[in-house]
């Protein structure tokens, strides 16, 4: 789950720089005139590494970005879907679904996102709880979003996008078998 | 002019006053963010339409307060190399001041509740706050703006004129004059800064006209997906800059206390500079499921966020580690307190870069992780940079006591930043007014948990601060040079 390993990764430099400078800040108090220069000959060797860490793992997430909706195989069911204040509204085929949409399980469906009044936020809850994907619901624009339902349960669709006094109770519902 | 000269006391006077306005207006803040984590918690019963003022106003006052902060932090270092205008400075404070004031008032009153960066039309449409709350809101953010850009373009002048603005810039490092001595550290980082927030601000304000354009024309339509990026571009660009204005600070003070100069190498000039650039480009990150976006204004958003991770951490912390290590430096509060600032600062970067990665944004965005790192950088790093550059200014004999608020500090402050980690961790959305809408109630069991020992964390915090602000009273100094 990108959640666990995103929070792991932070925890794991999280501690390293913790660590050092738990070292750093002992060694302080000590007095040594040429302390510094330890100091500049590390720097090299980081700032190599540091750079090509981070150029790895550009390449490696960029290339899993959500936006490749146009390009990917066609989806098998397009949903088109509404946020305004306070509620969510499924389109399928031109027909109004309310806020509760039945999918099969297994399809490739894409949501073109869109809002009625103001900024909302799309954001597809699994049936645990944990948020798999979302985008922005912003009057005026469509936003195309790709999810795979695999697991068949009720998912549920909740608000990212500040929008007033209902933002917290703004809810819509997707069951899937 | 010669460097490091100490202040009349008039230039004092007028940071003093600064200083103890953003203190003050501060630590309200942070009492109304306990309020909503309270309420979040389901300790304390607030209304949506009470909460959302609530966190409308703590958001724009902390980043309005501390960026004004971060501003005379600059221009305290600018006055040591340059002659900065007093004058511009207390026009400023007193727009500062008047902003702050009026803004209390549209949100605690008005109940203005569009959040801190208004996305377009909120403001506007089937708002549940009087008008008037929406134009005072727009009218103070211009005030405060323009006091910014008064201020920040003065110092932009004194520099210019002291040094020269390829000296400013440090670009002298490169060329013919390369071997006469640099500007100053502090005169770089003031001028980045400076420049930085002079475009964001200027940014803001064509946004707030547009704003305001709306609010006496309701019939006109903007591209929401326009102002959302010049909203951002405007309010990611100053609480940016406000964090770098404190790091100018310690470059300026640090040498102080370790006997080790902190000098504008050629890497330092070239880590200032594609700083400027990446603090300018980065904000694209704020608009990734915004897919109706250019795919390119999201890859310069990533790629910015990822690069500026390299003159941060290997131009400044390696410069820290220089000046720290072995130095025999004795840790009274200042250097103490700059030292676990600029910690806070590396780790709310260090999730502030995992949640920059588009993959990782898409299931980070908008939830508790988003205010869990600038959380971080901000309570535990920006105001330990400011309590110490408060320090610095004002001294005290109470030192124990001071050191002690700041052992509270810390600890609440990280209890407190560790509840919304673990809030992004479990998905939970930012901005609920109230979780127990939502459908799980493991989620909603957990959010809730977290929020309570949220509040806890803040209150600890806040008194910490208190005890802090108790040992500038009691070990209070007699104040250096008043003549001037
Ligand atoms: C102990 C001190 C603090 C407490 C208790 C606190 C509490 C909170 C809470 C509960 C929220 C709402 C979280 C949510 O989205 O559900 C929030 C949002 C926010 N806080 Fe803080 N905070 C503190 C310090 C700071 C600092 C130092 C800053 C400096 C930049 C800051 C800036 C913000 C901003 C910009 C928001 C977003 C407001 C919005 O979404 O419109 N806070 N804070
Ligand atoms: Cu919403």
């Amino acid at each position: 789950m990108v959640q666990s390993l995103a929070a792991l990764v932070s925890l794991v430099l999280a501690l390293i720089v913790v660590a050092v400078a738990l070292v750093v800040v002992r060694r302080a108090s000590r007095r040594d005139p040429a302390g510094y220069a330890n100091v500049y000959r590390v720097r090299r060797y980081y700032a190599i590494g540091l750079i090509g860490a981070l150029a790895v793992l550009l390449v490696l997430t960029l290339a899993r970005t959500p936006y490749a909706a146009a390009a990917a195989p066609p989806p098998d069911l397009k949903v088109e879907a509404f946020g305004w204040m306070w509620a969510w509204e499924f389109v399928v085929d031109g027909e109004s679904r309310g806020p509760r949409l039945e999918l099969p399980a297994g399809k490739l469906v894409e949501f073109a996102v869109s809002a009625r009044d103001v900024n909302h936020g799309f954001g597809i809850y699994d049936p645990q709880g944990r948020l798999v994907a979302q985008t922005q619901a912003m009057p005026g624009y469509v936003n195309p979003l790709r999810v795979r339902f695999d697991e068949p349960g009720t998912y549920h669709v909740l608000c990212l996008e500040y929008c007033g006094l209902g933002h917290a109770v703004m809810m819509g519902e997707i069951s899937v078998q | 002019m010669s460097t490091g000269t100490s202040h009349p006391g008039r230039d004092r006077r007028v940071i003093v006053v600064w200083m103890v306005t953003s203190v003050a207006l501060f630590l309200v803040m942070v009492t109304l963010g306990i309020l909503m984590r309270l309420a979040q918690g389901d300790v304390m019963a607030i209304t949506p339409q009470t909460f959302y003022a609530l966190m409308t106003m703590h958001g724009l006052g902390m980043a309005g307060t501390l960026f004004s902060a971060g501003i005379a932090m600059v221009w305290y270092v600018a006055a040591r190399h340059a002659r900065p205008s007093r004058l511009a400075m207390w026009i400023a404070w007193a727009l500062f001041l008047a902003g702050g004031l009026a803004l209390l008032a549209a949100t605690l009153i008005g109940k203005f509740a569009a959040g801190w960066y208004t996305l377009y039309p909120l403001p506007f449409l089937k708002a549940t706050w009087p008008g008037w709350s929406t134009g005072l809101t727009i009218v103070s953010l211009m005030a405060m703006g323009v006091g910014w850009l008064v201020a920040l373009l003065d110092i932009l002048r004194a520099l210019a004129v002291e040094h020269g603005i390829a000296r400013m810039f440090a670009w002298d490092r490169f060329g013919a004059g390369a071997g006469r001595e640099a500007a100053p550290a502090g005169v770089l980082i003031g001028a980045v800064c400076a420049v930085a927030g002079v475009l964001g601000t200027i940014v803001g304000a064509a946004s707030l006209m547009m704003y305001l354009f709306q609010w006496f024309a309701p019939a006109t339509q903007f591209d929401p997906l326009l102002l959302k990026n010049s909203m951002f571009m405007f309010g990611h660009t100053i609480v940016n800059v406000a964090m770098y204005c404190g790091i100018g600070v310690v470059y300026e003070l640090m040498p102080g206390f370790t006997g080790r100069p902190w000098k504008v190498t050629k890497t330092v000039a070239v880590a200032w500079n594609a700083t400027l650039a990446f603090i300018l480009f980065a904000y694209f990150h704020h608009l990734y499921m915004d897919f109706a976006q250019p795919v390119t204004l999201h890859v310069i958003g990533q790629i910015a966020s990822y690069s500026s991770a390299v003159p941060a951490t290997a131009v400044t912390v390696f410069g820290l580690g220089g000046q720290l290590h072995r130095s025999g430096l004795r840790w009274s509060f200042v250097p103490a307190a700059f030292t676990l600032g600029i910690l806070g600062w590396v780790l709310g970067g260090i999730t502030a870069v995992v949640d920059s990665t588009i993959a990782v944004n898409l299931v980070f965005h908008n939830t508790l992780w988003v205010p869990a790192h600038f959380h971080t950088y901000f309570l535990v790093g920006f105001v330990l940079l400011l309590f110490g550059f408060v320090h610095h200014l004002l001294g005290s004999r109470a030192e124990r006591l001071a050191k002690s608020g700041l052992v509270v500090m810390l600890t609440g402050g990280y209890l407190f930043v560790l509840m919304f980690f673990l809030g992004g961790l479990w998905s939970v959305p930012r901005r609920f007014a109230s979780y127990q809408a939502i459908p799980y109630p493991d989620l909603v069991a957990h959010a809730t948990r977290f929020a309570a020992w949220g509040a806890v964390g803040g209150s600890l915090f806040l008194l910490g601060a208190l005890l802090y602000a108790a040992s500038l009273v009691t070990g209070r100094q007699p104040a250096p040079d008043r003549e001037g």
